[in-house]
């Protein structure tokens, strides 16, 4: 491990490649044919992918008693998936948006990846609102549309709102990405040997011939889009939040959610950009491009956010008690002494202390142990919408209603099956495009930009 | 000019074309011969391809009606036929009302069935009736279902195998005269009998086939306060209590407010004395019992006494009024036996302070209060407690003109024992079950079933299979209580009718009928109005005499079906005096070890109504549990012998055992067992089969000191669990972090009488004001509200029963409920407080609070539900998409949602058959799966009342709507009506001082109110 000096800027790509090597390097995935290890990866992730499937089939045909929610639970691992998979896609667009915004370089080497991350978490999660209702044949009325009826939706449900902004949200993701990947479809579409790839890409990159002109409108929408996306990546996970905080559940009617469920959703969408980018440096020897360095950033993050975490859950404590009302008092008493005192301790554990090892350096910057660190984050943050959406619903205000939650086979089936789903994504993404941008990764090498040093 | 010569003309003066006008050859040529060479000769019928002109339209239709049946999903769902010929009186979509007597059990409570296009729907109380006075029961109310129960028996057979009635009658009747021919005894087993008419069938049976015996059992009966009656007064008809004048009422292990004598009379004359809206003039109710009754869970003070030593403690109560006077004169023998007992011994447990209290006030009250025995309390305890009354002279209190009669004695232990005997002993050839299910009921160590294998021939006259069918040789099915005739005798004065509302669905006979087909010995002699002639007979010979009406026979016979219940001017015979010198005979109790108590099932009487899933699924009132029973021990017992709710233990007297899971239920007393009966049925219906386990094995013949309780019981805790299911999660009375949470969040405001005549504003002391900061909603016109007065709840649980009927809330089985998915829209929450030894009880009806700032309404995605100008919170079903989240916002938690298909998802789809569809009421939706429901206000009875009025040209009233739980409601604690109208009750009690919502502080703005509770304690404290 090399002692790193914070006092000046870090290369972002170490050791000077030659720009070429780059194209090569990040390009070689799409051009050779998929390996054995791929097609493993990929039987896993489909036969995950596979019990979804099943586990839907079952729901569909039998209804949502196949899950274990019950009368005051109604809602469950349903919800918690909903916003654990909107949380992970937080990290993508804060990366290429924020982050480009704030003119932080270092960002270039992830940001294509988490962008993709950002599409499939979206995706995964936007499963979650269509398959819980109980009539899912009828998904359509949710969206405001004018019809004989004269039925209109219902404008202050914040599940509606949910609707407007994690749509909103996957198709400005969705169009940043695209925009960002037009100059290395431009490239491709050079290296492309297939008549039927070069076809392909000539469609995509939208007729870019690099050419100055096509520089600079590229980067204009490049930083509108960023600008545009940018507030996007707080308001989706504050109108998440308020499908709680606007309700009257004690456990749920709480203000600090919005930028409580914001740091959360960073602090998880990190910690799953940064396993899976470990895996993608090794498997295809990015590690001078994704850099230590880098991880080490992400890590920073990661402690900043699991830290606002921390505090937001001992805020949630103390106005429970400040506030007075036994109801809500009880609520977070319980969360940490009552039957699902286990959830709460293991979220706690995972959330709140084991980011807190990051301050330690070695370890912020040892592989290895920063991957566990992640994964245990990944599980706290799950856990954490557990918490908050099961023990809040288990015992609210009247002691006759309450029942404990137990989750069936069907619910494990979703929950892994919606792994796989993202998963696949992932797999197909990394042989069909890009997971590192060529043309800002060859701009941030060392020399790749004019310099005043040498006059 | 003719026709041709025009036409030619015309032809030159009007031109086409300049060839034309030169008259061209060429176009003349083509004038003159219109049809072309060449276009009609190329047709040749023989180069057609050789199809049919009929063939191919055949085809071209064939094809047509494919492709118009292939493009549509039409599923053939069975035929709607109209009427071709409309029935008398039946207008489709117009409810008709039919009077009748309730055959549940043996009070016979009059009824009135409602049927839709000829088939009943909903079953509520007469309010004609002097008794019930238009209530009934939670059985009664979900007794329709079994009119719909796919597993009646639709057929005779014999040995399982089917046979004609023709056959099985002749059968039966060549067995009966060869039985009479050889000597041997007929024998008639028949539940208890109520109607004069069936016990004149039976005398009419004796005088032809006279080796004939009729045995009559009931498994819960009255027979020991009737012997105990008998022997201090001589009379077997005793005298029913006036509920509604005692000022202290001390019941012992009487649960005469939940499952004893006629309940729901006692409840809704018990609760006069509970009206707070008027004068307060409240009763004060002692309970001293052993399990945990309803009665119990209602009383202002409660004594912890194990069943067997009530004896001792009411001599010991008798001795300490007895110094203070007596209203008749006691010997000197009595007196000394009375002497021997102390209320010391009872200090301990029980608490002095309450003793003293209990004595002071039935002193100071001679005359206006009562003690009452539990039905199943030994009959020393009984005599005891008939003496007591009258020391303090009490007497006033009896109600003679509604005297429970006697139509029929049951026999007693010795009867059954010598037919046993003579079974045994080959000398019994027939025994006809009149729908009577001995082989479960009778205690196991008879030997009945055992006996019954000497007899040649065994019938069974029933409804559905059941432990005695399953043994019988002839298994006769017979009509539901709805497709029957008959009446009933049960109370001074009172003679009811019962009449048929639908003609039998099955191939079934009225069971009376075939009795009287037998009587006449001809099988042909069966009509389907035999019974009914012969009960009109009855009616003209024995009741129109007495009445002396000014009308015929046959206009009074009709008037009096029509009214269901008539009212005879009897004598009324006031006891003797009371024969002091019972007393001598009895004896001192014995307790040694554990004590068991067998007491009343709440909804499945003795197992008769085990294979009605709305029964079965119906909570118990205390404990919460469904679909079983168990064995309840104290907090403190189950300590000592180490087990916890669900663990399986051994209970055992003497080589009887039971192996059954335990639940703990605070305020029992410590050493008492208490086992609900009725459960356990092993030939049943797939609903009820093997539901629970059978208590009735632990009676025994030979008891000693009644049939319901053992004093020399054990217990043990036996390997494995078995999961009991309740409505409501347990909450360890002793856990600190959750106790009396339902006293801290004012969910049960309560009071004490004391209290509240002291500061009647007690409730709103520490209430802050609640504001909106926006502007809310007015309602100006109608607003529907409902006030539940918790004075009056006594937990009866008939309100869900009637909701059930009422909205067709499926039943959803055992493990649904496990997972905490039951349907009903109603539930009434039991919450305990003080200590798990003195536990105090609360109740709540909770139901949907139709809230005006509905936090259900705005978070629904769709809309789907909402609110309506007149204040009702409203659930289209077709609307709702399912989030759940209506349900996940509600603060009440009172929002059911399907889960699944719970149309089909019971027991394999059971109650999914053509027939059982039919007890839906057709003017509620039947909800699909992934679909929210909840309590509506009954919007379709609101509807209705709208349409009549509007047909009436009237203005809508509040009193014009009456909901099916308010309609059922035995106390009147339920009142709903229009909260704008100053003059409505509901209006007046949500302006009462006592009135309150729950969770106020949320300003949801509930619009059920309730009436806090006031105990009538002696201090201002509740006990």
């Amino acid at each position: 491990m090399s002692v790193v000096d914070y006092s000046q800027e870090l290369s972002v790509v170490e050791g000077k490649p030659p720009l070429r090597s780059l194209d090569d390097l990040i390009a070689k995935p799409l051009e050779v044919k998929p390996d054995r290890k791929f097609y493993i990866a990929l039987s896993v992730t489909l036969s995950m992918l596979g019990l979804f499937v099943i586990g839907l089939a079952l729901t569909f045909w039998y209804g949502i008693g196949m899950w274990g929610n019950n009368n005051p639970v109604g809602w469950a691992f349903d919800i918690v998936n909903f916003v654990f998979w909107v949380g992970i896609g937080h990290a993508g667009t804060l990366i290429s948006a924020i982050l480009f915004l704030f003119r932080q370089k270092w960002r270039t080497g992830i940001a294509r990846f988490a962008e993709g991350m950002t599409i499939f978490a979206v995706m995964t999660a936007l499963l979650f609102p269509l398959i819980h209702v109980g009539r899912p044949w009828l998904d359509g009325w949710l969206l405001p549309y004018p019809n004989q009826h004269g039925v209109w939706t219902n404008f202050t449900s914040p599940l509606l709102w949910d609707v407007f902004a994690v749509s909103t949200y996957f198709a400005v993701s969705l169009i940043f990405w695209y925009v960002g990947l037009i100059p290395d479809f431009g490239s491709l579409r050079e290296r492309a040997t297939g008549k039927f790839k070069k076809i392909i890409y000539s469609t995509f990159s939208l007729g870019w011939r690099f050419s100055n002109r096509h520089w600079h409108h590229y980067e204009m929408v490049y930083l509108i889009l960023a600008g545009f996306a940018t507030p996007l990546v707080l308001s989706v996970h504050t109108i998440v939040s308020f499908d709680f905080a606007v309700s009257i559940i004690p456990g749920w009617h709480t203000t600090i959610f919005p930028p409580y469920f914001v740091a959360g959703a960073v602090f998880s969408g990190f910690a799953m950009v940064q396993n899976v980018l470990i895996a993608v440096r090794k498997i295809f020897n990015y590690e001078h491009i994704i850099t230590v360095d880098t991880l080490e950033k992400m890590n920073k993050i990661m402690l900043v956010t699991g830290s606002m975490v921390g505090y937001a859950y001992a805020m949630e404590f103390f106005i429970a008690w400040y506030s007075g009302v036994q109801a809500e008092t009880f609520t977070f008493f319980n969360r940490a002494l009552g039957p699902y005192a286990w959830a709460y301790w293991i979220m706690v554990t995972c959330n709140v202390i084991s980011p807190q090892l990051f301050w330690v350096k070695k370890i912020r910057r040892s592989v290895p142990v920063m991957f566990v660190i992640a994964i245990f984050v990944n599980v706290g943050m799950w856990f954490e919408r557990f918490v908050i959406v099961v023990t809040s619903l288990s015992r609210d205000f009247l002691p006759s209603s309450w029942a404990y939650y137990t989750p069936t086979y069907v619910d494990f089936m979703i929950l892994i099956g919606s792994f796989g789903f993202f998963f696949t994504w992932i797999l197909l993404f990394t042989k069909a495009l890009p997971v590192v941008s060529m043309a800002e990764v060859k701009a941030v090498v060392d020399g790749s930009q004019p310099s005043h040093e040498d006059h | 000019m003719n026709n041709s010569d025009k036409i030619k003309d015309d032809n030159k003066s009007y031109w086409k074309s300049l060839k034309a006008y030169d008259n061209d050859p060429e176009v003349l040529k083509l004038k003159q011969n219109e049809f072309v060479d060449g276009v009609t000769d190329e047709f040749k019928s023989s180069q057609l391809p050789d199809i049919s002109r009929r063939k191919f339209l055949a085809l071209l239709s064939a094809s047509a009606a494919l492709t118009a049946t292939a493009c549509t999903d039409y599923r053939d769902k069975g035929e709607i036929v109209p009427y071709n010929k409309r029935p008398e009186n039946v207008s489709p979509g117009t409810a008709n009302f039919y009077a009748s007597t309730c055959n549940g059990c043996s009070q016979a409570c009059g009824i009135i069935v409602k049927t839709r296009e000829g088939r009943p729907i909903k079953i509520d109380g007469n309010t004609d009736h002097p008794i019930n006075k238009g209530k009934i029961c939670a059985k009664g109310q979900a007794s329709i279902l079994n009119l719909y129960d796919p597993e009646r028996l639709n057929n005779p057979t014999y040995n399982k195998r089917k046979i004609d009635w023709s056959d099985a009658d002749s059968n039966i009747i060549d067995a009966l005269n060869k039985s009479q021919t050889d000597g041997k005894q007929i024998a008639i087993v028949t539940g208890a009998i109520v109607s004069p008419t069936i016990k004149k069938v039976f005398d009419t049976f004796t005088a032809k086939y006279n080796n004939t015996k009729i045995y009559s059992y009931d498994l819960l009966n009255d027979a020991i306060r009737r012997d105990a009656w008998f022997e201090c007064y001589g009379s077997n008809d005793y005298p029913s209590i006036k509920w509604n004048e005692p000022n202290i009422i001390l019941a012992l292990d009487s649960d005469f407010l939940g499952s004893e004598g006629n309940y729901i009379e006692n409840m809704n004359l018990f609760t006069q004395k509970r009206e707070t809206l008027s004068k307060l003039d409240f009763n004060r109710l002692y309970a001293a019992e052993g399990r945990m009754s309803v009665t119990g869970s209602l009383a202002d003070y409660r004594l912890r006494i194990p069943p067997d030593q009530q004896y001792d403690f009411v001599m010991a109560l008798t001795n300490e009024l007895l110094k203070k006077g007596s209203a008749i004169s006691i010997n000197s023998q009595v007196q000394a036996k009375v002497q021997k007992f102390s209320l010391n011994k009872f200090e301990r447990t029980v608490g002095k302070e309450k003793l003293t209290h209990l004595v002071e006030d039935l002193n100071a009250n001679r005359g206006k209060s009562i003690i009452h025995a539990g039905d199943t309390l030994s009959k020393d305890v009984h005599i005891a407690v008939n003496l007591l009354n009258e020391i303090l002279g009490n007497t006033q209190i009896y109600d003679y003109k509604k005297t429970f009669k006697t139509v029929l004695p049951g026999s007693t232990k010795g009867d059954f024992k010598q037919l046993i005997a003579s079974m045994n002993n080959d000398g019994v050839g027939v025994v006809i079950h009149f729908d009577s299910n001995p082989v479960f009921t009778l205690a196991g160590d008879f030997g009945y079933t055992s006996a019954l294998k000497k007899v040649e021939t065994i019938v069974a006259l029933t409804e559905s299979e059941n432990e005695t069918s399953s043994v019988a040789h002839y298994t006769l099915p017979i009509n539901n209580q709805l497709e029957n005739w008959g009446d009933a005798y049960v109370r001074g004065g009172v003679y009811s009718l019962q009449q048929p509302v639908i003609s039998p669905v099955f191939n079934t006979r009225q069971k009376e009928a075939v009795l009287l087909t037998w009587i006449n010995g001809k099988t042909n002699s069966y009509s389907h109005n035999i019974y009914h002639n012969f009960l009109m007979d009855n009616f003209n010979t024995e009741i129109y005499p007495r009445k002396k009406p000014f009308s015929d026979q046959k206009t009074f016979w009709l008037s009096a079906l029509h009214d269901g219940v008539v009212t005879l001017d009897e004598n009324i015979q006031p006891s003797k005096e009371i024969n002091t010198s019972a007393l001598l005979n009895t004896n001192e109790s014995l307790s040694n070890g554990f004590v068991l108590h067998l007491t009343n099932s709440y909804y499945l009487s003795d197992g008769k109504f085990a294979n009605n899933g709305w029964l079965q699924e119906l909570p118990h009132p205390i404990t919460k549990v469904a679909w079983d029973n168990y064995a309840a021990v104290s907090p403190n017992t189950a300590k000592e012998i180490s087990v916890e709710n669900n663990d399986l233990v051994e209970v055992n007297i003497n080589g009887r055992n039971l192996t059954l899971p335990a639940l703990v239920q605070p305020g029992m007393s410590d050493k008492t067992i208490n086992i609900e009966l009725g459960y356990g049925r092993k030939v049943c219906g797939d609903v009820g089969k093997d539901v629970g386990s059978n208590s009735i094995k632990l009676i025994s013949k030979d008891s000693s000191i009644s049939p319901f309780i053992y004093s020399n019981a054990s217990i043990k805790k036996s390997s494995g669990t078995h999961k009991l299911v309740t409505t409501q999660e347990h909450h360890s009375l002793d856990d600190t972090f959750v106790k009396d949470f339902h006293r801290i969040r004012n969910i049960i405001q309560e009071g004490t009488v004391n209290k509240y005549k002291n500061d009647s504003n007690f409730l709103h002391h520490e209430k802050h004001e609640v504001f909106s900061i926006t502007n809310e909603h007015e309602y100006n016109g109608m607003k529907w509200a409902m006030a539940i007065d918790l004075n009056k709840c006594t937990n009866c649980s008939v309100c869900i029963s009637s909701c059930n009927v009422e909205n067709n809330i499926p039943v959803v089985g055992k493990p649904q409920v496990e997972r905490g998915r039951e349907m009903q829209w109603m539930r009434i929450d039991r919450y305990y407080s003080g200590t798990p030894d003195e536990p105090i009880v609360s109740n709540q009806p909770m139901l949907c609070q139709h809230c005006d700032n509905a936090p259900c309404e705005n978070v629904c995605p769709v809309n789907a539900t909402n609110h309506s100008p007149d204040g009702l919170n409203q659930m289209v079903y077709n609307r709702c998409v399912g989030t759940r989240y209506c349900s996940n916002n509600c603060p009440y938690k009172v929002r059911r949602y399907n889960f699944f298909d719970y149309r089909d998802e019971f027991a394999d789809a059971y109650y999914e058959n053509d027939l059982t569809a039919l007890v839906n009421n057709p003017e509620v939706t039947v909800r699909s799966r992934g679909v929210m429901e909840k309590c509506t206000f009954c919007v379709q009875r609101i509807m209705e009342a709208r349409s009549n009025a509007i047909r009436d040209g009237r203005e809508l009233k509040g009193s014009d709507v009456v909901t099916a739980c308010q309609q059922a409601c035995p106390t009147n604690a339920i009142v709903f009506g229009n909260a704008n109208d100053p003059e409505s009750p509901v209006a007046k009690l949500r302006d009462l001082n006592l009135a309150y919502h729950v969770l106020e502080e949320l300003n949801i703005k509930p619009n059920v109110t309730y009436i806090a509770k006031l105990r009538n304690t002696h201090s201002e404290e509740i006990a």
